[in-house]
């Protein structure tokens, strides 16, 4: 299903970056970046590091000052953004099961008291679509990456989001852990839910991604994903080091 | 019932041999009553400040707490319970410390240091300044604690800041925990990370600070510390970290309280009840290493 045959159904927003600039110290982050990404479509964001994708990301979740218009247009009242992160920075020693994770991201009730009978039928989902279930009275110190990953996405269907911004999400998934995230996102599709997702694996951005955006300080192209990743394209978004220019 | 027929009530058992006769003396129920107060709470709190690596700022804000009686005293207060410079000062420590801690480049740990031994220079500097107008055994007080000096007007200080921290800290206590996961997921699930920070700053400081009349300006950091620390060597989920902290710093406490009255032994107060933790902390330590179960789950 492509992004157009969703904009009837979609329940997620517009997003609209127009001309944004983010400048930090005496360096340049991003400049003039303007696309806008359909509701309702997973759209892709390439590009180097150091290229100003994760700043992007900041910047969209209201945490960066910048210059330019940031617009997100929303269908309806509700407006729930869910954000899965690349990693989390934790003592691998802490005492806390998958559960306690849950629990302490979704319910108000402290986490030690155990899961709340309000969020437990939302939590036993969400482990259960990401194959985590058998797996919920694990320490998260003691889970492989893959499966941390999993959790991470798993909370990021509590509640369920209109907006889903991914930080390379599949960078520690094994086979199975891709399998899982393929049918999430075949899932946020049918929803109608506006997926925007960083990635570095370019092959899985062309199978799955509506449209893709390559960054490099700059917008260098923002197309489908089988029109954009050509060799030229890739080779011109790789081989320039976005920082090299800062500030006179 | 108030609080001195209460007091009454309990020592009069005492003397009729209902309880132990440790507590036929009122200083003794006072002190437990601190006790029983100062260990849920510190204990509770621990957890989220060994979650959070905020055990070397406890201990800084502890030791800030000597700086703060010399000022009180400076500034002519009371020098049994000089509250108002201790929470201003070891309030304004704290929160000046959090200011600077994002701001200078440095990491937490260095610039904590700087702050500890600026301020206990001042605060040397202060009490020797004022060695001729008190007595040697108020500094050993506030250096170590004493159950002796724990009055009335102490426990209500220590009450009133217990329920505010706990009212604070429970229902804050995993957004808290999640702001130290990653700050940007937190800010998108609605937590203002800055704002809790300063938070948690605040309620470390109060409760360290209400808690030095019974455990000593040295040593009431260590008590945020070692009973979490403990717990998170024999826990296997947040339930049993929270709760084992819990009955850790609530038995270091009451133990440390009446040990050395029970047995005659010319301890400070501060210190019993962080040996009784130190001792947990080595038999949590020694489970650890013997059950294989404690280690963890295997990947």
């Amino acid at each position: 299903m492509t992004a157009a045959a969703n904009l009837t159904s979609a329940c997620g927003p517009r997003i609209e970056f127009d001309g944004i600039d983010l400048t930090l110290g005496r360096t340049r982050i991003l400049e003039n970046v303007r696309f806008s990404v359909a509701p309702g479509s997973v759209h892709a964001i390439v590009g180097p590091n150091g290229g100003g994708k994760s700043s992007l990301i900041k910047t969209l979740l209201g945490q960066m000052p910048h210059q330019g218009q940031l617009t997100l247009h929303w269908p309806g009242e509700r407006e729930v953004i869910g954000y899965v992160p690349q990693a989390l920075e934790f003592d691998r020693g802490l005492p806390m099961t998958v559960d306690d994770f849950m629990a302490a991201m979704c319910q108000r009730r402290p986490a030690f008291l155990g899961l709340s009978r309000r969020v437990r039928p939302a939590i036993d989902a969400a482990l259960a679509r990401v194959g985590m279930l058998d797996k919920r009275k694990r320490r998260m110190g003691a889970l492989s990456g893959g499966e941390r990953q999993r959790v991470l996405l798993a909370q990021g269907l509590i509640p369920e989001p209109q907006l889903l911004v991914l930080d390379e999400p599949m960078s520690a998934l094994d086979e199975a852990g891709i399998q899982v995230f393929e049918q999430l996102l075949h899932g946020w599709r049918q929803a109608g839910t506006t997926v925007l997702w960083i990635e570095h694996d370019l092959e899985a951005v062309l199978r799955l991604a509506d449209r893709v955006t390559g960054l490099s300080r700059q917008v260098l192209f923002d197309a489908p994903p089988a029109q954009a990743l050509t060799p030229e394209r890739l080779l011109g978004l790789f081989s320039v080091h976005p920082r090299s220019e800062s500030l006179a | 019932m108030s609080f001195e027929s209460f007091r009454q009530l309990v020592q009069d058992w005492a003397t009729a041999g209902y309880l132990p006769e440790a507590l036929a003396y009122g200083f003794v129920v006072n002190a437990l009553l601190a006790g029983l107060m100062i260990g849920p709470v510190l204990g509770g709190l621990g957890t989220l400040v060994v979650v959070k690596r905020f055990a070397f700022f406890s201990e800084a804000v502890g030791h800030a707490a000597l700086t703060g009686v010399a000022i009180g005293i400076l500034l002519g207060e009371p020098y049994t319970g000089p509250y108002g410079s201790l929470f201003g000062y070891c309030l304004l420590f704290g929160i000046l410390l959090n200011f600077l801690r994002n701001r200078t480049g440095l990491s937490p740990d260095t610039l904590i240091g700087v702050f500890l031994s600026v301020s206990l220079a001042l605060g040397a500097s202060l009490l020797l300044m004022l060695a001729g107008k008190i007595n040697v055994h108020i500094l050993e007080n506030v250096l170590f604690g004493s159950v002796l000096t724990v009055s009335a007007h102490d426990l209500l200080v220590l009450a009133i800041v217990a329920v505010l921290v706990l009212a604070l800290a429970l229902p804050l206590y995993n957004r808290i925990m999640l702001a130290s996961f990653n700050p940007q997921l937190a800010a998108v699930r609605g937590v203002a990370v800055k704002t809790l920070d300063y938070l948690f700053v605040v309620l470390v400081t109060l409760v360290t600070v209400a808690s030095v009349k019974v455990i000593g300006a040295i040593l009431v950091g260590a008590l945020l510390v070692i009973p979490a620390a403990a717990a998170r060597l024999v826990s296997q989920s947040l339930k049993g970290f929270f709760f084992v902290s819990v009955i850790i710093a609530t038995l270091s406490t009451l133990l440390g309280i009446l040990l050395p009255i029970v047995f005659d032994l010319p301890v400070p107060s501060g210190a019993a009840i962080i040996l009784v933790a130190g001792v947990c902390f080595a038999l949590a330590a020694l489970a650890r290493a013997l059950v294989p179960r404690l280690q963890g789950n295997p990947a």
